[in-house]
């Protein structure tokens, strides 16, 4: 569904996007994950055809961007970051202003219901909470149908249950085959949505894998246990398969000394941060 | 083709920020004026009026309309849909021209200055169509609308004061290359009026093509990149 080959883009006379290649097949939610800068809305820029110029090659859904003409956006849908509706007009009239531009589209009144919007259907957009734009922003990515979706930090600003209710629907859209390109720091969206990530920092991919390959092949699953000496509460950590050799846990355990015990494994942050040294958020 | 699509967009969007109410204001503004002038100054002025203004309202509701799509990130979206730049232009254009076609038979019919309803129209329409290519490619360009007044008075210029010397002092028939002076003459019924048309319809083609190539590039910019 998206090749990419051998890709490298420049702003200005430095390198920022050098020699990046993946493949993303048909049906997958492939993530970008990065802190602020690091390449990953420039990216989704060349894939969408927003950024020429660059070297190398890019296929998107079959046509390769640079060559691609205007009916490409037929079946491409982009949730940009910020919002970008008509603030004077009602939620209704601005998903009916773009469906009108597209050969097929879905029915209105359903994905605003899907949303929750569907009160709010008539009411200016100008008016709305900024969740609420960020939602009637996705359901417009979605209008036509498009069997490749690119979605640019989707649940920033949204509650925990706005957010819920948007990641059911990008699942949702995975199941019915439509490809998805996720761009994130939110390593909670990416662990749960991707199916693959790519780490990106300075224009590169640091690392590409399923989000359980990164986080198994990278740190073991540890056990955080604390328990009193003299007075003092000592915490200590021990990876889960190596348990049966800390002769002091077992000691704690047998004595019944133990203050507090939680198991736990790294997060996405966790390997980012020991892959690039950097932080994702 | 979302020509149709993007027209009607056009118009509930001119409809809803306020852009019909502004020129039904006017409209009734210049009628009223139009009563309170000596008759004899009557024809002149109401011709002044529609090159001044319905005319060349393109030229100032472009800036405001492009902005506001700018500001409101609304380019983002057109620029990943399937409209093409010259769809874009030709919606705009033809949006602006029925509103200045409209207003300016408000104005003439009264005025009296509406001889031949064929050349009036569509004088006044290819000359909406022209300013408001002028406009959009200013739009095109800057970010702030005093930036875009600015940038707009060397057009004013051009294209008005060739224009007013001739309605008031140098009527010489090389003047028709002028696309202020065709608009005069199609507007008063003096002089020749198909020529005129034609050299206005000459004028308002190269500049929406002019358009097409400033919005291509705009669209492009998008991405964040100056071309």
């Amino acid at each position: 569904m998206i090749s990419v080959k051998n890709l490298n883009f420049s702003y200005t006379r430095t390198p920022f996007i050098k020699n990046v290649g993946f493949e993303v097949k048909t049906g997958e939610i492939f993530g970008f994950l990065g802190p602020s800068g690091a390449g990953k809305s420039t990216l989704q820029k060349i894939l969408t055809g927003l950024l020429t110029g660059f070297k190398g090659s890019v296929l998107v859904n079959g046509e390769a961007i640079g060559q691609h003409n205007n009916s490409f956006y037929e079946n491409i849908g982009v949730d940009f970051e910020f919002p970008s509706l008509y603030e004077k007009l009602t939620a209704y009239e601005n998903l009916k202003f773009f469906a009108s531009l597209y050969q097929k589209h879905r029915d209105i009144n359903t994905l605003l219901s899907k949303v929750g919007l569907l009160n709010d259907a008539n009411k200016k957009v100008s008016d709305f909470s900024k969740g609420m734009k960020s939602r009637l922003n996705f359901i417009k990515a979605l209008l036509h149908d498009p069997q490749v979706l690119f979605l640019d930090e989707p649940t920033s600003g949204l509650d925990p249950s706005n957010a819920r209710v948007m990641k059911d629907l990008i699942l949702n859209e995975k199941a019915k085959g439509k490809t998805i390109i996720l761009t994130t720091h939110n390593m909670y969206d990416a662990t749960e949505l991707c199916d693959r990530v790519a780490f990106i920092v300075d224009g590169n991919i640091k690392a590409l894998d399923t989000p359980r390959n990164l986080i198994m092949k990278r740190g073991a699953s540890k056990i955080a246990y604390t328990y009193s000496d003299s007075g003092r509460e000592i915490k200590m950590e021990v990876p889960l398969n190596k348990t049966s050799e800390d002769e002091t846990f077992l000691r704690l355990i047998r004595t019944n000394c133990l203050l507090s015990i939680h198991s736990g494994e790294p997060t996405l942050n966790d390997i980012f941060v020991e892959l690039t040294g950097r932080q994702l958020q | 083709m979302k020509v149709k699509s993007l027209f009607l967009g056009d118009v509930r969007f001119q409809f809803k920020y306020g852009f019909y109410f502004i020129y039904l204001f006017f409209s009734i503004l210049y009628i009223g004026l139009l009563f309170a002038l000596p008759r004899m100054w009557r024809e002149k002025a109401a011709v002044i009026m529609i090159f001044t203004d319905p005319s060349a309202m393109g030229l100032y509701f472009m800036g405001s309309m492009v902005l506001f799509e700018k500001s409101e990130r609304v380019l983002n979206s057109i620029a990943v849909s399937p409209v093409k730049p010259w769809e874009y232009v030709i919606s705009k254009l033809f949006s602006i021209g029925l509103i200045s076609s409209v207003v300016s038979l408000a104005i003439g019919i009264p005025a009296g200055i509406v001889i031949n309803p064929f050349f009036f129209i569509f004088g006044v329409f290819l000359c909406s169509c022209l300013f408001s290519a002028v406009g959009l490619m200013i739009a095109c360009k800057i970010t702030t609308l005093n930036q875009f007044i600015l940038a707009t008075i060397p057009a004013e210029i051009l294209i008005n004061v060739p224009a007013l010397i001739w309605l008031f002092w140098y009527k010489k028939s090389w003047l028709l290359v002028h696309p202020g002076v065709c608009i005069m003459t199609l507007c008063s019924g003096e002089g020749a009026p198909l020529p005129a048309l034609l050299v206005l319809f000459f004028w308002a083609v190269l500049f929406t093509v002019l358009a097409c190539g400033t919005v291509k590039k705009m669209l492009r910019s998008v991405g964040g990149v100056k071309l």
